[in-house]
């Protein structure tokens, strides 16, 4: 008896982040190999995940179409997390909490020359290598596989600092940790940056901050209203509210802001949501939940995508400038540094005690150019200097 | 200088240990007033008479077991299979008779005898007459075991292994005979033992013997071109082989390619690749890459043939996989 065709509504499964070996926690989407309404079949890449050990090509299962993905290219999320929306059946990855251990990736790709204490190198470049002092961890190799041959180490001898061939201890990074090194990379390379420095006073909103935790309530902090000045500079210059994409822009109704996040793990960037419109005392809050997600590790996919600008606080070590590097896709960061006590010229010339704080604004240039730079950090600076408005939730 | 051809050579030479040496004799199938199916021994029995210079019946076992007698008894014989293929009815008189001589009967006596083998393809003759089977005897402790590649080392290792006082097996590339080359007038006996550079090179060194000397030189010229220069060593004896020649070359290349027309499996290459891979470990800056005949019985068709044969393509692809 032929088989019955497929319903014409099929019901859709999760494609779920596999499980790609015993030790494996999470991973990176590394890469889309299929899009939405792609149809495919059993043995097609579909997409590629990559741990701190290896990439990997996943393969479907079955055939099916994909429906919808969830998870975008560079994003990390724990095993067991839905990454896509399908009609095929079965996964790799619903096995992979069963207690059988032959679950292992589909398919490794080829070990890149220095994986982990395994070196692939010739006898002889190993020889050399060893009568010169020179670590093959630290030499890429041009052969096959990426074996290290002899050319390679005495290439690496001569560039190599003559003296103290010390080893230093090697150290994996988490797929998070790497996940953020491709990403601050890509911005490097990719992203025409340039930067716009303005100093604020600052001497009201503190003693405005003062007042408001005074009264009780949720704690604002000063990175909340700096937060709020940079939603209400986007109300103001919705210009600026925008990111790159291929040959156009994409303008933001909402204006979301990123606020950077230091864990153990690297930094992450939640995303807060229409900030210029949200009260200051619910931001307060938002971002406080935020941080703790992030530095627990339970930051979801929604909970950082989209907006065009993040802030960057390194104010509380003392430092007094920050240049921070343009988390893609967004546009711009703010980076903001110490509150400093200082003298500063009054009205009559005369010495007058201000208390300052120095913003760094890197924007990409395929969006801003000086003078919308220039505007965006003079609307947060007012902003901060007259501290009430960030008490308006509109205009 | 003149110039002579291959098998002038072998001729040559046998004429000149038979005038030198009144013990020396030759026998084998068609061998006398034919003059041998390929003309090696052509004249000889005209020369120096029916007692030295016989013919035998069509029986190689007879023969090798003749030899090996008249060898323990005083002579040096000289016998002639016609083709390698057919040393196989003869195996016991070479492997349990020639080779164990000296030793069990505690070195007071010897087999002072050469086998001549013409080994190799290329002439649409058949898997029963193209064979090179040169490493069966490699194999056995008390055989040695010549392969010249040129018209000089023809006439030097002929000489030389009808001096030995212990059996050798003389294998001739039958593809070679016809090969000419300008020779010294007064050609020298050659060293068992001792490999030549063929051509000198510092990027890779290729190992070979035998008539794919010819190929691997070819190869050589072909990766000139690309800038890769490849040194060639003629090994010219395979048992005993010039172990300290090729870990020489390996030491100044550091890249090594066995060549031969023999099957690749259990071959002289892998010897020479596992020896090399062992005291010349620390040399190697790349893979030791064996060419050779594929896993099959040599076909009758030319072009199968021409297609199973080992060319210089081949052998220049094994270089760039060790290069690489």
């Amino acid at each position: 008896m032929p088989s019955s065709p497929a319903n014409n509504a099929p019901a859709l499964t999760d494609l779920v982040m596999p499980k790609l070996g015993l030790t494996m926690t999470e991973g990176v989407l590394a890469e889309w190999k299929a899009k939405p309404g792609d149809s495919v079949s059993a043995g097609t890449v579909i997409f590629v995940v990559e741990t701190d050990k290896i990439a990997n090509e996943v393969e479907a299962p079955s055939a099916g179409t994909i429906a919808e993905i969830l998870v975008q290219t560079g994003e990390t999320v724990p095993v067991g997390t839905p990454v896509a929306r399908w009609t095929g059946k079965g996964f790799i990855a619903d096995e992979a909490d069963a207690p059988r251990p032959a679950v292992e990736a589909p398919k490794p790709a080829p070990l890149p020359a220095s994986t982990g204490d395994r070196v692939r190198a010739t006898p002889l470049a190993r020889r050399i290598a060893k009568a010169q002092g020179v670590d093959l961890h630290a030499v890429a190799g041009s052969g096959p596989d990426g074996r290290i041959k002899a050319a390679d180490v005495e290439a690496a001898a001569k560039t190599a600092p003559a003296a103290s061939p010390t080893e230093g201890e090697r150290i994996a990074l988490s797929a998070k940790y790497l996940a953020m090194v491709r990403r601050v990379v890509a911005a490097k390379r990719d992203i025409p940056d340039f930067q716009v420095v303005r100093t604020a006073d600052v001497g009201a909103l503190l003693e405005l901050r003062r007042q408001l935790n005074a009264v009780g309530g949720p704690k604002v902090s000063v990175n909340d209203m700096v937060l709020k000045a940079v939603g209400r500079a986007l109300l103001s210059l919705p210009r600026a509210n925008r990111i790159w994409a291929e040959d156009a822009h994409i303008a933001f109704a909402a204006t979301d802001v990123g606020m950077v996040v230091n864990s153990e793990d690297g930094l992450f960037i939640p995303i807060l949501r229409d900030v210029g419109r949200l009260p200051l005392d619910r931001l307060a809050v938002d971002s406080a939940a935020a941080a703790a997600k992030a530095r627990e590790g339970r930051l979801a996919a929604g909970d950082i995508t989209g907006g065009a600008i993040s802030v960057s606080n390194l104010g509380m070590f003392g430092a007094k400038a920050l240049t921070p590097i343009i988390s893609p896709p967004q546009s711009a960061i703010l980076g903001i540094g110490a509150v400093e006590r200082l003298f500063r010229p009054d009205a009559e010339g005369k010495p007058a005690l201000r208390q300052e704080m120095t913003l760094t604004l890197s924007c990409d240039h395929r969006v801003y150019d000086g003078v919308l730079a220039a505007r965006l950090l003079q609307a947060v600076a007012e902003a901060l200097e007259a501290p009430h408005s960030l008490l308006l939730t509109e205009g | 200088m003149a110039e002579l051809r291959y098998v002038r050579a072998l001729n040559q030479a046998l004429s000149d240990a038979m005038a030198a040496d009144p013990s020396v004799v030759v026998f084998g199938e068609d061998i006398a007033a034919a003059g041998g199916p390929f003309g090696v021994t052509r004249g000889l029995l005209e020369a120096y008479g029916a007692d030295r210079v016989r013919d035998t019946p069509i029986s190689e076992a007879t023969i090798v077991g003749a030899a090996v007698g008249a060898a323990m008894t005083g002579l040096k014989p000289v016998v002639e299979i016609m083709f390698m293929d057919f040393v196989a009815i003869a195996m016991d008189a070479i492997v349990n008779q020639a080779a164990k001589a000296r030793f069990m009967f505690g070195g007071q006596g010897s087999v002072p005898m050469v086998v001549r083998l013409p080994h190799g393809g290329g002439v649409s003759a058949g898997p029963q007459h193209s064979q090179c089977l040169e490493a069966w005897f490699a194999h056995i402790p008390g055989l040695k075991v010549v392969c010249p590649a040129s018209v000089a080392d023809a006439y030097g290792l002929m000489r030389a292994a009808i001096d030995d006082p212990d059996p050798v097996i003389l294998v001739e590339n039958k593809a070679l005979y016809a090969r000419k080359e300008d020779v010294p007038d007064d050609l020298p006996a050659v060293e068992i033992g001792k490999a030549r550079i063929a051509r000198p090179g510092r990027d890779a060194t290729i190992v070979t013997y035998g008539a794919a000397l010819y190929t691997a030189l070819e190869a050589a010229d072909t990766l000139a071109g690309e800038g890769v220069e490849v040194e060639v060593i003629d090994l010219r004896s395979l048992q005993p082989w010039d172990e300290a020649a090729v870990l020489e070359s390996l030491s100044r290349t550091h890249r090594l390619v066995v060549a031969h027309e023999a099957v690749e499996a259990f071959g002289v290459g892998a010897e020479i690749a596992a020896r090399m891979a062992d005291i010349g470990f620390d040399e190697l800056d790349g893979p030791i890459v064996r060419v050779g005949a594929p896993f099959m019985p040599v076909p009758f068709a030319k072009t199968l043939e021409q297609g199973y044969l080992p060319d210089a393509g081949r052998i220049a692809d094994a270089v760039r996989k060790t290069l690489a």
